[in-house]
This record gives structure tokens, sequence and C-alpha cells, in this order.
């Protein structure tokens, strides 16, 4: 199990069990890729800190003039140890033609969308042991099995809403009926329902980390011992420091 | 939701104080959670400092749930740049006027090639 017995701060239990169930989901096979195949994007996610060609990217004034190669440390296809360290390490520089340049390589939309829900949760866990002062966990083992390559029927793409396929929101009568149970939720939430289970971790994860999603957008909504500006402070600094628009 | 929650709880927060840390935010303990999460992001050498300071400031459960949101916005903003989200009309209306006072744009879709 995953333990922060070790920070210097007590940490309340809900971190390490939401933490532990991305961990055991990131073991297992997905829509689009093996266990062991997402534990290598979590690989890749970690080596892009100490990859040069991101760094070169990260200094140049258009990330998509530089030319080499990443420094892998899996045998993943290229796009995919592209789409982990971009993600990653310059999320905000990225473009719809660069995604589109992903899925002529040969990454389907579904792919995509697993692998930045992937290194999505990981960051913020990673970024958590770092905040309390704790070592990153170890990786999970990963367990065998074929991806399920499910794909919610009702997932259509929108270009003036997201590069990547979405759920509609009036998904009522879908399997997908769970994700936002509010009936409505924001973009940021529904980019990752082309694969129903990152929303899912993302609705997990963030329920621990700052809000339930169907809490978000009431603005006298709070938990823990932060009161809701002094969050929002965070949220909107950590947001300016990686020039979100969003 | 900055500056609809401050106004909520009486004290309207200036809002460029998340571009412009030098500017007083009036949310109570500000700089240091701001000092905090810079740390955070960048994983620079005044982390631990940073961590003390909140620690002594607002207790050590307000440290990790101050740990818990910045950490938690470490993955919203990495779906937002990789998935060429829009805010969508509603987001759009509401933040207008904080995103232009905070300098924050970016192109439409249609643009963002």
């Amino acid at each position: 199990m995953l333990s922060y017995a070790s920070a210097p701060v007590p940490v309340r239990s809900g971190f390490a069990e939401s933490h532990q169930r991305f961990w055991d989901r990131l073991a297992r096979p997905g829509a689009g890729w093996t266990g062991a195949e997402r534990v290598a994007i979590a690989h890749e996610a970690r080596a892009a800190a100490r990859c040069d060609h991101c760094r070169q990217r990260r200094s140049a004034l258009s990330p998509h003039i530089v030319a080499g190669r990443h420094t892998a440390v899996t045998d993943l296809p290229d796009a995919a140890v592209e789409v982990a360290h971009a993600v990653m390490q310059d999320a905000g520089r990225l473009t719809r033609r660069w995604y589109e340049a992903r899925l002529a390589e040969g990454l389907s939309d579904g792919q995509y969308v697993e692998i930045v829900g992937t290194v999505v949760a990981l960051v913020s866990i990673d970024r958590f042991c770092r905040a309390v002062a704790v070592p990153e966990h170890a990786l999970p083992a990963p367990l065998p099995g074929a991806p399920t390559a499910y794909r919610p029927a009702r997932a259509v793409l929108h270009l003036d809403e997201a590069w990547v396929p979405m759920v509609p929101m009036d998904n009522a009568d879908t399997p997908e009926a769970d994700l936002w149970p509010a009936g409505k939720t924001g973009n940021v939430i529904r980019a990752m329902s082309l694969v129903p289970d990152e929303v899912r971790t993302l609705a997990d994860l963030s329920a621990v980390h700052y809000l339930p999603n169907e809490r978000v957008r009431d603005a006298s909504a709070c938990q823990g011992s932060l009161s809701r500006p002094q969050m929002e402070l965070i949220a909107g600094r950590v947001s300016v420091l990686h020039d979100c628009f969003y | 939701m900055l500056r609809e929650s401050s106004a909520l709880e009486g004290e309207p927060a200036d809002i460029t104080a998340i571009a412009n840390p030098g500017h007083d935010s009036r949310v109570p303990h500000g700089p240091t959670l701001i000092a905090f999460a810079e740390a955070i992001v960048t994983g620079s050498q005044a982390l631990e400092a940073a961590r003390t300071a909140v620690v002594e400031a607002i207790g050590p459960a307000a440290t990790v749930d101050a740990a818990g949101v910045a950490s938690n916005f470490e993955r919203m903003v990495r779906i937002a740049g990789s998935t060429g989200i829009e805010l969508g009309d509603r987001l759009e209306r509401g933040s207008a006027d904080a995103r232009a006072e905070l300098g924050l744009t970016r192109p439409s879709a249609p643009t963002r090639h």
C-alpha cells in the first residue's frame, strides 16, 4: 500500500487511498494500452524531467522547431514517448497540428487520451509527494491482459470544443451516466471522457486533492483547513505558472 | 472563482496577485501559500522553507491541503493544454474580465494550429 507515514506532517488517509486506487488501475490493462504499456507511459513521464530534448524544447521560442529525439527509457512507440514527454514538460504550448501528427504516426485518439490521463494522474501524485517531502512511489508491477478497446458509443469530435472526441454533456441514458452526476461539467473534465475511466480517476483524485467535481462550481464550497479563497489563490498561481488560459 | 469565493467571504481578493505575487491578494496568508505553490511547481530548493512557513502560519493540516490543491492543478493545467479544450460559453462569459485582468489569452481553436 502507498503510504505517507514518513511525511513531516500528518497526511489524512484519503490521499494514500485515492493514490493507491490509481496505482492499482495503472497496473491493469486500459482501453488502448496493456498494463505494461501503461506503466511504461508513467516511466516516460518521469523520465521527461531528465530528457535533453525536452529541456531544449522548453527553452526554445517554439518547441516545434527543435529537432532531435527524446531520451526514452522504454520501448514504447516514438509517438507515445513524444506525448508522454510533451504533456509532462510543455503542455501549454501543444497545438492541434501537433496532436494530429501523433495520430498520423499511428496513435488512436483513445490511446492519446489514455496517455494524457495517465500522465496527469501521475504528475498530481508525484507533485503531492514532492510537496509533503515523501519520495516518489515506486511504480507498480504491470498485470497481464489485453486492452479493452472500450470506446463510448456517443463520443463525438467537435473542433469548436476540443481536439479530442468527447462524450456529450447529455449522457444520462448511457454507460457514462456516472461521469458527471450533476448532469453538467466543465470541458476540462469532458476532455478525458473518450476513455471514461480517466474521468473516474480524475474525479477520485480531485475529491481528495481539491473538491468533488460536482461542487467545484459552487463558490462557497470548500473542504479541509483552507478557505475557498485560499484554495483558489493556490490554484490560480499554479495555473499562471503554467500559462494555462483555462 | 477566487474573485467569487472571496466576495462571498466579504473580503474581495485582488486576483492580479496570482500573476504578480508582489500584489497583496487580501487572502489570509496569501504570500505564504503562493510561495509554497511556486516551490511545488518548480521543485526549487526553497520548498522546505516554504513548507515550514505554511506549517508555522496555518498548521500542518492546512499544509497538506495546500499541497493537495497545488498538485491537483498540476493535473488540470496539463489536461487543458493537451486536449485543446475551449472554455465553453458559460466560462467564457464568466471569466472574461478576470482573464483580461491577468493577461491570459489563448488563440481560438481554429487558429491554434
